[in-house]
């Protein structure tokens, strides 16, 4: 089922430039979704326009079948967000900051603030100011406040931008954790390739507003059929495999069609009089996914 | 209804934790104490018209007369300017920091922020005109001690009055109340230009600008057939209060222009922030 839903989505900046263009997918529930794209793709611009900050000029976004356009509160009840830069009051400690915000919500349970600041490991520093805090600390209290209250679905824009490799990986643990213990479901914006290969069951990825892709990420895909060919004649082979109607990259990795078993590529391969040294099962990495599709665009 | 005053809470405590919201009060209170001690050594300037109108200037030179002086200096000089400060901030800081995007990622919508951040600000020009009014008068109190008349002269209004001390002390004190009102104007003000996208002491300035434009205006002359048209006219209702007989048409008049102001101001600027997109 999905939980939320992006429709055709559009926005054109008032200096003109496109932000988005017809841009449509789902985040099913319990998913870990991953927005994948360059800078300036439009993966904030969703972000902004499923929190109701930005306004579409065409399109709409529904959280738990609730329209951010018609019914913001409504939907926005639903979600927890980290959007953009983690900033807080300074001159407010932590626990003040949570206060503060949660009272936008018409919220406040000390006993489940307290867990969800223990989950976060800043159970220490809820009392300091969070001028005194580092980044990833703030990033941690981000995360506090976007739990609070028991959000269905987070969202997580650029959730590890400028923390240190301990940061990250304690980062991307704990939204493992919130997967895996309460079921939550993530829409994740990264242009981190290995973030979002490592946390991801899916990814969408953008290039100038327009989606391009939207799969599962390559690591995580069980039905795809990828072989790593290794040949002494690759422009042969590429000839047997354009024939055969498969495609094979300048590296030799093959993708089978779906008409097609492995073992009738080889024998075409074979009976096309290339040698075959090695036919191996190929792991298709998103690096790969993503820069081939970078450069067919 | 509670969820309402549980989301103004979260917005006063903000305010009133920061450490800058405190420098008006600071501020006002060092400019009190030196016009206490110039009246101290110089004499009040009203002593002369107290004479003429052949009344006691011992008796009327009492702690509400100093306190009521030293009230209309310092909200001259300084009120304006930390009202527009904080109010100018209230919206252009918040986006431009981007703690607007952090709260409103909240199922609040947009009018229930700005409605909250708002009368916050309404509050802030009551409160810190309270302020200075107590404080102007514990200094009075200092100064002359307890007792004596009250000598009232607001030439914005065209009002002299003799009080003695207990109606003195109503009026005083009830006019204040009614004063931190009409500052609320200057903050409607500061808060409209700050739902725009410009840095935060861009509308400073520019509430700085327009009341001080409007208060050359009024006093300059040029505009004697138009003064209904300048805010800083309907401001200074409040001095009606102080008058031997209130003039209740004329405050009812005055506040009723003011209140309709803020509530314009409000609605243009929520207008102008409901159109915006807020993305950095």
């Amino acid at each position: 089922m999905a939980l939320l839903e992006v429709r055709h989505l559009s926005k054109r900046w008032p200096t003109g430039r496109l932000a988005l263009d017809d841009v449509s997918f789902e985040v099913r529930q319990g998913e870990i979704l991953g927005l994948l794209g360059h800078n300036g793709a439009g993966k904030s611009t969703i972000m902004g326009v499923t929190l109701g900050m930005v306004r579409p000029d065409v399109g709409e976004v529904r959280i738990g079948g609730r329209s951010v356009q018609t019914d913001r509160g409504g939907a926005l009840r639903q979600i927890g967000a980290i959007y953009e830069a983690a900033v807080f009051y300074d001159y407010l400690s932590g626990w003040q900051n949570l206060r503060a915000i949660c009272a936008l919500s018409g919220w406040w349970d000390e006993a489940e603030v307290k867990r969800v600041v223990q989950m976060v490991n800043l159970t220490r520093a809820i009392q300091q100011k969070t001028s005194t805090y580092s980044h990833g600390m703030r990033q941690r209290l981000a995360l506090a406040q976007a739990l609070l209250p028991q959000p269905k679905i987070l969202l997580l824009d650029e959730p590890t931008d400028g923390l240190d490799p301990e940061g990250i990986r304690e980062f991307r643990e704990l939204i493992l954790h919130l997967r895996q213990h309460d079921g939550m479901t993530i829409l994740l914006n990264s242009h981190l390739l290995a973030e979002v290969e490592q946390m991801c069951d899916r990814c969408v990825i953008l290039k100038d507003g327009r989606k391009v892709f939207e799969g599962p990420v390559p690591s995580q895909e069980k039905t795809r059929r990828v072989f790593q060919l290794e040949t002494g004649d690759m422009g042969l082979a590429r000839e047997v495999m354009n024939r055969a109607g498969a495609t094979m990259d300048k590296h030799g990795v093959v993708e089978v069609p779906l008409n097609m078993e492995p073992h009738e590529l080889v024998a075409a391969l074979v009976n096309g009089g290339v040698q075959v040294n090695a036919w191996l099962p190929h792991r298709r990495t998103l690096e790969e996914l993503y820069m081939g599709l970078s450069s067919k665009s | 209804m509670t969820l309402f005053f549980q989301q103004w809470y979260g917005e006063l405590m903000k305010l009133f934790a920061r450490r800058r919201t405190y420098i008006g009060f600071g501020a006002f209170l060092a400019l009190q104490i030196l016009v206490f001690l110039l009246v101290k050594k110089f004499g009040l300037p009203t002593r002369r018209v107290i004479a003429a109108a052949g009344e006691s200037a011992d008796y009327y030179l009492s702690a509400l007369t100093v306190a009521s002086f030293v009230v209309g200096v310092s909200v001259f000089l300084l009120g304006a300017l930390f009202l527009s400060l904080v109010a100018g901030d209230i919206v252009a800081k918040e986006a431009e920091d981007g703690h607007l995007r952090l709260l409103l990622a909240r199922p609040v919508s947009r009018f229930r922020l700005l409605l909250l951040k708002y009368l916050t600000c309404c509050c802030y020009a009551v409160f810190l005109i309270q302020f200075l009014v107590v404080s102007a008068f514990i200094l009075g109190l200092a100064l002359h001690g307890w007792g004596g008349g009250y000598f009232v002269l607001v030439p914005e209004v065209s009002v002299v009055a003799f009080h003695d001390w207990s109606t003195g002390l109503e009026r005083y004190f009830f006019s204040a109340v009614f004063l931190g009102f009409s500052m609320t104007a200057i903050g409607s003000i500061a808060f409209f230009l700050s739902c725009f996208r410009i840095k935060p002491a861009a509308a400073t300035i520019g509430a700085l600008t327009y009341v001080l434009v409007d208060f050359i205006l009024r006093t300059s002359g040029f505009m004697e057939d138009y003064q209904h048209l300048l805010i800083t006219k309907h401001m200074a209702v409040w001095g009606r209060l102080l008058a031997e007989t209130i003039d209740w048409p004329l405050v009812v008049r005055g506040y009723t222009v003011i209140f309709a102001v803020n509530i314009s101001l409000f609605t243009l600027g929520y207008a102008v922030f409901e159109s915006r997109d807020l993305k950095s």
